[in-house]
């Protein structure tokens, strides 16, 4: 019964759909079912290879990024005093939006499928690291004690317990992850590769193909929609259980002492720009192309380059701030709407959890075709990027509200209204803060993939020219400064979390 | 074989700014079942943590006959059952118990035995989420005592069960470890449960912990329920009472 409404649904969606389309002839908008459908048959055999092409290249790039995720994950947790500092470099690197590291990717690798599987590796990795750490770490002491009294090593805890125990969370790590990596092998496509459905959009993008714009978004969420589920499924039959998990990086208790913490960025910073620096020589790129930190230092020390930087990221960080603040304000809210109306909650959420799976970049294409090239256009893509993952986090968070605490607001006569604001809104926020600095990222890289495929501004136009101007200084320029802006506004985000969660959750500070 | 004398001279321990123990000797002897009774908080789970060698001692020295702890561990000499079962939940009854004779390095061909004797027959391929909670509890102590250990902790073993099973298991256990000659350090809440399943009984101070009595139990007596309702078995719960009383007024 349930099926049959879900179909006769989808049919009269379809049927709106094609009306809408022919409604509006002519339109550069909308292209109908119909249209898409024989659009799809007339190039089914282009589509079917571009498909294949990126599917592989997201395929191995999941098996990389996701293999170095475990790896990373094990050595944090056998050897703990590696952990903070590893957890920096993880953050700082999915910092970097894709689409900057994209470039770079492309001049280092030059032509083939190196950069789109890098990218696909970076785009899953840290989803999948935080995913495990929580399970990794989700072992009581008596546990650990209880190794330590048969004289067991830390590593017979892991291979005992830890292993199987975070099982469940790797799968969702997975799970989630295997959307990104199309992402990834996607905008790695969009740096210039020779096949694949990214180097498709952009041709479609490029020549106002409306049909073949919503085609080629339309493949590709489904590919992704469908290793999605798949993996779900594969989840569930392994492992049993799906438990539920903010992924977000933890916010860990800074040192106490100011000096500390300025000399463990200091730290931080020296050891990034050792590694580019080292990296660079060791594998004996060219100079031309592959830049080390001082020659971005030299170039930005001119001050027209750095005039020019500069304002692009001004550009960038204006456009990025709407859509940010849309999303954040309206994932919250509508995630704290569903607890007042319970009923529309069960329908929705899952539909949520299954959106925030999408990649959204796929649909940009579509959102610009729609709302234009400028400031609306942006912040539509960069708001619908922030807002699913925000509203599954915050609905989460509202339903871990303590029942004791939503029971004792009940026998007080209070309203569902009451409860919402005075229990349930304040036990939403480490969730809604979770969000909002992963979603710092997140925008950064909406932003500038829209000003490189559609509106012509900022950093993300400034990383496209120089791909054909040859101008590496200002690609590895951009590149840095967009990382250490992304870096400081996370860090701007998190200070502002611990503060008011100072107040109202202590104790997830602690 | 009997396991050996369990030694603190002089014993220190603080965390952070708390002190859990201070100026702590007390003799635990060999083969024999020591409970340890005091206030919550006082550094009981302490004591059982540093003859572990899960902690180490500030000051002072704790000694396993003539090795440290962490040479008992290696030797997989030591087991321990808590509170809370912590049994692996993909793991079958069978295959969890075998786990301590596993880790320990030990042989594990007496396990089906030990589900018996545990009262776990027939239950030995279910998994923990099919056991009842005294169940689980007979699993971990069976778990304990597969490695054949020479010291065995108990840190409040029946504490989490309900008053009904947890009488019953305090009558089927204790004889696996009694009989073996095994050096127990049994941390209780129960100062009933102190006198019926302990040799000797070491009240504790409020932290930091020391020694307020040590007081032998009924030596050579059955431990059954006509010792239970006898008045030895009473006689013996008051004098620990007013120990810990003295000690809660000092």
């Amino acid at each position: 019964m349930i099926w049959f409404v879900r179909v006769l649904g989808i049919c009269l969606f379809l049927v709106a759909w094609e009306f809408a389309a022919r409604g509006v002839p002519g339109s550069v908008l909308i292209a109908g079912p119909s249209e898409i459908a024989e659009h799809i048959q007339s190039e089914f055999a282009l589509y079917t290879r571009a498909a294949f092409a990126t599917s592989v290249n997201a395929g191995l790039g999941f098996v990389f990024g996701n293999l170095a995720a475990i790896v990373l994950a094990v050595i944090m947790i056998v050897v703990p005093k590696s952990a903070r500092l590893l957890s920096a470099f993880a953050l700082l690197l999915f910092c970097i939006p894709l689409i900057a590291s994209g470039p770079i990717l492309r001049v280092l690798f030059g032509p083939g499928e190196g950069p789109q599987i890098t990218l696909a590796a970076l785009a899953v990795y840290y989803t999948t690291l935080l995913a495990l750490l929580v399970g990794l770490r989700a072992v009581s002491q008596n546990w650990t004690d209880f190794m330590a009294v048969y004289g067991r090593h830390p590593l017979s805890t892991l291979r005992y317990v830890r292993a199987r125990a975070s099982l469940p969370y790797l799968f969702v790590g997975l799970q989630i992850s295997a959307p990104a990596s199309f992402l990834g092998a996607m905008i790695g496509e969009f740096t210039g590769a020779e096949r694949g459905l990214g180097v498709l959009t952009l041709r479609a993008m490029r020549g106002l193909e409306t049909e073949a714009t919503w085609a080629l978004a339309i493949i590709s969420a489904s590919i992704a929609m469908m290793a999605y589920a798949l993996l779900g499924l594969l989840g569930r039959r392994l492992v049993g259980y799906t438990p539920v998990i903010l992924l977000s990086a933890p916010q860990g208790q800074p040192t106490q002492n100011l000096w500390m913490r300025v000399a463990e960025m200091a730290f931080i910073v020296g050891a990034v720009l050792a590694i580019w620096q080292i990296s660079m020589d060791v594998s004996g790129l060219n100079r031309f192309f592959a830049k080390r930190p001082g020659d971005v230092f030299v170039f930005l020390a001119e001050s027209e380059n750095l005039a020019t930087v500069l304002s692009a990221l001004s550009e960038t960080l204006g456009s990025a701030l709407p859509g940010y603040l849309a999303g954040l304000g309206l994932g919250a809210a509508l995630a704290a709407a569903l607890i007042l109306a319970p009923s529309l909650g069960q329908v929705a959420l899952p539909v949520a959890v299954a959106l925030r799976a999408v990649p959204i970049i796929t649909t940009a294409p579509l959102l610009v075709l729609a709302f234009g090239r400028g400031i609306v256009g942006t912040t539509v893509v960069v708001a619908v990027m922030i807002f699913f993952p925000t509203l599954v986090a915050c609905g989460q968070g509202l339903r871990q509200t303590p029942g004791q605490i939503v029971e004792l607001f009940r026998s007080y006569g209070a309203s569902k209204w009451q409860t919402l604001i005075k229990a349930q809104l304040p036990a939403m926020l480490p969730a809604f803060f979770a969000s909002a600095r992963m979603a710092v990222p997140a925008a950064l890289l909406a932003v500038t993939t829209v000003e490189w495929l559609a509106t012509g501004q900022g950093l993300g136009m400034l990383m496209a020219m120089t791909a054909s101007t040859s101008n590496y200084n200002m690609l590895w320029s951009c590149v840095a400064v967009i990382a250490l802006a992304a870096s400081a506004i996370y860090a701007c985000v998190a200070m502002i979390e611990r503060r008011i969660l100072r107040v109202y959750a202590s104790e997830q500070l602690s | 074989m009997v396991g050996p004398e369990i030694h603190f001279e002089n014993v220190k321990k603080r965390f952070d700014s708390v002190t859990a123990v201070e100026a702590f000797s007390a003799t635990f002897k060999a083969g024999q079942t020591t409970a340890l009774v005091g206030p919550s908080g006082c550094g009981k789970s302490t004591v059982l943590r540093l003859i572990a060698g899960l902690t180490g001692p500030d000051e002072g020295t704790v000694r396993l006959g003539s090795e440290v702890p962490a040479q008992v561990a290696r030797r997989g000499a030591l087991a321990v059952a808590f509170q809370d079962p912590s049994l692996l939940p993909w793991r079958t009854v069978r295959s969890n118990i075998a786990l301590g004779a596993e880790l320990a390095r030990k042989p594990s061909d007496h396990v089906d035995t030990l589900i018996e004797l545990v009262g776990l027959g027939g239950f030995a391929d279910h998994r923990p989420a099919e056991l009842s909670g005294g169940m689980r509890q007979r699993a971990a102590i069976a778990r304990s005592l597969v490695s054949q250990p020479e010291i065995l902790l108990l840190d409040e073993p029946f504490g989490a069960v309900d008053a009904i099973t947890r009488r019953r298991l305090n009558t089927d256990l204790p004889p696996l470890w009694r009989d073996r000659g095994t050096t127990v350090a049994l941390v209780t809440h129960s100062v009933e449960e102190a006198v019926l399943l302990s040799d000797r009984v070491l009240v504790l101070s409020d932290r930091p912990a020391s020694v307020l009595a040590d007081i032998a139990t009924a030596p050579g007596v059955p431990r059954d329920s006509a010792y239970r309702a006898s008045d030895t078995f009473r006689e013996l719960s008051d004098r620990i009472f007013e120990a810990l009383e003295t000690g809660a007024v000092g």
